[in-house]
């Protein structure tokens, strides 16, 4: 199969979108983006200056009162108009996701779709966003609750979901009446870019949205400026630390969706060929870089035949994953997103080695498709043997590497799983209801899988997450993200 | 032999081809046949239309979530056409040429629903449909 052809065809000079307009930038210090597969630079990105993510907070802050008094029906047609041009544009979206980040094509599809689907759930706000009341709750008197918008709400990005992950948040705050400032990661801001021209194009007022680039001084703003009402964070847990942690002291509200150690369990009844199709796609989709991402395979039971018989079509079916550059519609994994991940993850294969697990599958001389530069590619990696102590069964490693456990029963591993410091999502394989129930009830993980590889909730339910996965009270996405972005003011009424 | 296709995105690209391909040969049918031409220009359109539906189950379901890049294990060689039509081809032999292509087709889609039963559910039901469809095509044809 060809290469699809690339969208982008020049370096492009990133720019801000304030207020409604696209500004340039007055830093000094810019990055360069490159697409990890090729290694060309497909844009520079500035690093903003205080005073532009200042003017961004305050262009927001001044844009609310009306945005607030625009009617939800009419705010959520604005919404209507942006999902249109996401549908228009969806090839190239998801082309320039590829091209920045490294996903197959059919991934980068997919994400669009994601994100989209946040837009199209937000589109019901003007019911979902109504409030309730009772009569008569002393004689007379009549009490009831709104949800009000509060006002200024931003969001510090990760480079693993460049364009999806953003939507998490952006169109429920706004359709909630906020105003919104997204600071993308500044490894892959293109689309990004892209979105907030379709923002513009949609008729969003200005200020109401807005795109700032920069790095950690730019977030440090966006979490402590005093205008700003609640933040919102996809990223590790260490960051996400500093950011619930400041984002406290300063009197906001905040989601911090982290990292993740993520247990796939596989029971002896489960089925071999659909449990592999989802684990392939779990372990090495997005090329392991993604909080849902399966990370450890444990196999349950003594059945000796079943797990040999399991684990081999397992190995055999991730040999034959084909590697190299997204936008060639036959390959199943890309490279890692930046030189530096593939470092972190070369690093644990060889903790994994010298911890004395057993490396089936060694992704460290990637068999690539095509000419492409090594630098980022990692293949498929396996390890076997592994104790559930070892470092590389409980750090995230967030690359594509599957650590094979052994459990001689389901309460061991919900041990296990219990005991890590992660509680982001965890799936049992099985035919056993009983199994799959006790699985679910007693698993401290806020995504659960019963036969599914991706636990990704919907746009229409909470991504849950646990322990130190997450950092919050409510989540992004579904009826959570509506109630945090919204305050809920109690009216109580009486007429003499 | 060519390689064996796994992602979502070869299998839609091949079923782009293959339903152009097939509207280029009813073309040409029509253009030498007018007394079928109604016919014929009919299949042609409806290959634009079953495409339409295969390319809108993929791009309204595809999620990152699903097996988009392990759902397929086919051998593209298997669902070729053979579209040529040398001059002074009987019209019979058009239509079983027609008819062997479609045989074909109907083998493909099939193939791909069976194969993609672990995506989204409308994936492999708009590969039934179109195989549905073809299959009524089929006894159309057999009546020329």
């Amino acid at each position: 199969m060809a290469v699809l052809e690339e969208p982008i065809k020049e370096v492009l000079e990133l720019k801000n979108y304030v207020n409604g307009e696209w500004v340039d930038s007055k830093a000094k210090e810019r990055w360069d983006v490159i697409n990890p597969a090729t290694q060309k630079k497909l844009a520079t990105v500035p690093m903003s200056t205080q005073e532009e993510v200042e003017g961004a907070i305050q262009a927001a802050q001044e844009a609310f009162p009306e945005w607030r008094r625009t009617p939800p029906l009419a705010r959520v047609r604005c919404l209507f108009r942006l999902k249109e041009m996401m549908e228009k544009n969806f090839e190239t979206l998801s082309r320039v996701q590829t091209m920045e980040h490294g996903k197959s094509i059919d991934e980068s599809r997919g994400e669009t779709r994601r994100g989209i689907e946040m837009v199209e759930v937000a589109t019901g706000i003007p019911s979902l966003m109504q409030g309730y009341n009772l009569e008569d709750i002393a004689s007379g008197i009549d009490e009831y609750v709104v949800y009000q918008p509060l006002g200024v709400f931003t969001h510090i990005a990760p480079f693993n979901f460049p364009f999806m992950v953003p939507l998490w948040y952006s169109p429920f705050a706004l359709a909630t009446g906020n105003t919104f400032v997204v600071k993308p990661s500044p490894r892959d801001p293109i689309s990004q870019v892209k979105l907030a021209e379709m923002f513009e194009e949609a008729g969003i007022p200005p200020g109401v949205y807005n795109v700032i680039h920069g790095g950690a001084e730019a977030a440090k703003i966006l979490m402590e400026h005093p205008a700003v009402k609640g933040v919102t964070f996809v990223g590790t847990t260490s960051i996400g630390k500093i950011v619930y942690k400041t984002a406290g002291e300063n009197g906001k509200r905040a989601i911090c969706q982290l990292s993740a150690k993520n247990f796939m369990v596989v029971m002896p009844d489960a089925d071999v060929n659909a449990t592999i199709a989802a684990l392939l796609t779990s372990f090495f989709g997005n090329t392991g870089q993604r909080c849902l991402s399966g990370a450890n395979l444990v196999m349950v039971g003594d059945d000796e035949k079943f797990n040999k018989r399991f684990l081999e079509t397992f190995f055999d079916a991730t040999a034959k994953i084909k590697v190299g550059y997204g936008l060639d519609e036959s390959v199943q994994m890309g490279p890692m997103q930046s030189a530096d991940g593939k470092k972190r993850v070369l690093k644990y294969i060889e903790i994994g080695i010298k911890e004395g697990a057993k490396l089936v599958l060694d992704g460290r001389k990637a068999n690539i498709m095509g000419d492409y530069p090594e630098t980022c590619f990692v293949g498929p990696t396996i390890f076997e043997n592994v104790e559930p102590q070892m470092t590389i069964a409980r750090e995230e490693i967030f690359g594509p590497v599957a650590a094979v456990l052994r459990a001689r029963d389901l309460d061991t591993v919900i041990e296990w799983i219990n005991a890590s410091n992660y509680g982001n999502a965890a799936a049992i394989f099985t035919g056993s209801g009983k199994a799959a129930r006790e699985f679910q009830y007693r698993v401290e993980c806020g995504n659960i899988g019963i036969n599914i590889g991706i636990v990704a909730p919907m746009a229409f339910f909470p991504f849950s997450g646990m322990k130190d996965s997450f950092y919050g009270v409510l989540h992004g996405q579904g009826k959570d993200a509506i109630r945090f972005f919204t305050e809920s003011k109690v009216v109580v009424q009486r007429w003499f | 032999m060519a390689m064996k296709i796994n992602t979502c995105s070869e299998v839609v690209s091949l079923a782009r081809e293959l339903e152009q391909q097939g509207a280029t040969f009813y073309q040409e049918l029509a253009r030498r046949w007018p007394e079928l031409s109604e016919v014929f220009s009919g299949f042609a359109k409806e290959n634009e239309n079953y495409l339409t539906l295969v390319e809108r189950a993929y791009y309204g379901v595809i999620s990152d979530a699903y097996e988009g890049c392990f759902a397929f294990d086919m051998d593209p060689d298997a669902h070729r056409i053979d579209t040529d039509l040398p001059e002074g081809l009987s019209r019979s032999q058009a239509v079983a040429r027609a008819t062997a292509m479609e045989e074909n087709l109907i083998s493909f889609y099939r193939e791909a629903a069976q194969q993609s039963r672990s995506l989204m559910a409308d994936v492999p039901r708009a590969m039934e449909m179109v195989a549905k469809k073809r299959t009524e095509r089929l006894r159309k044809l057999q009546g020329l």
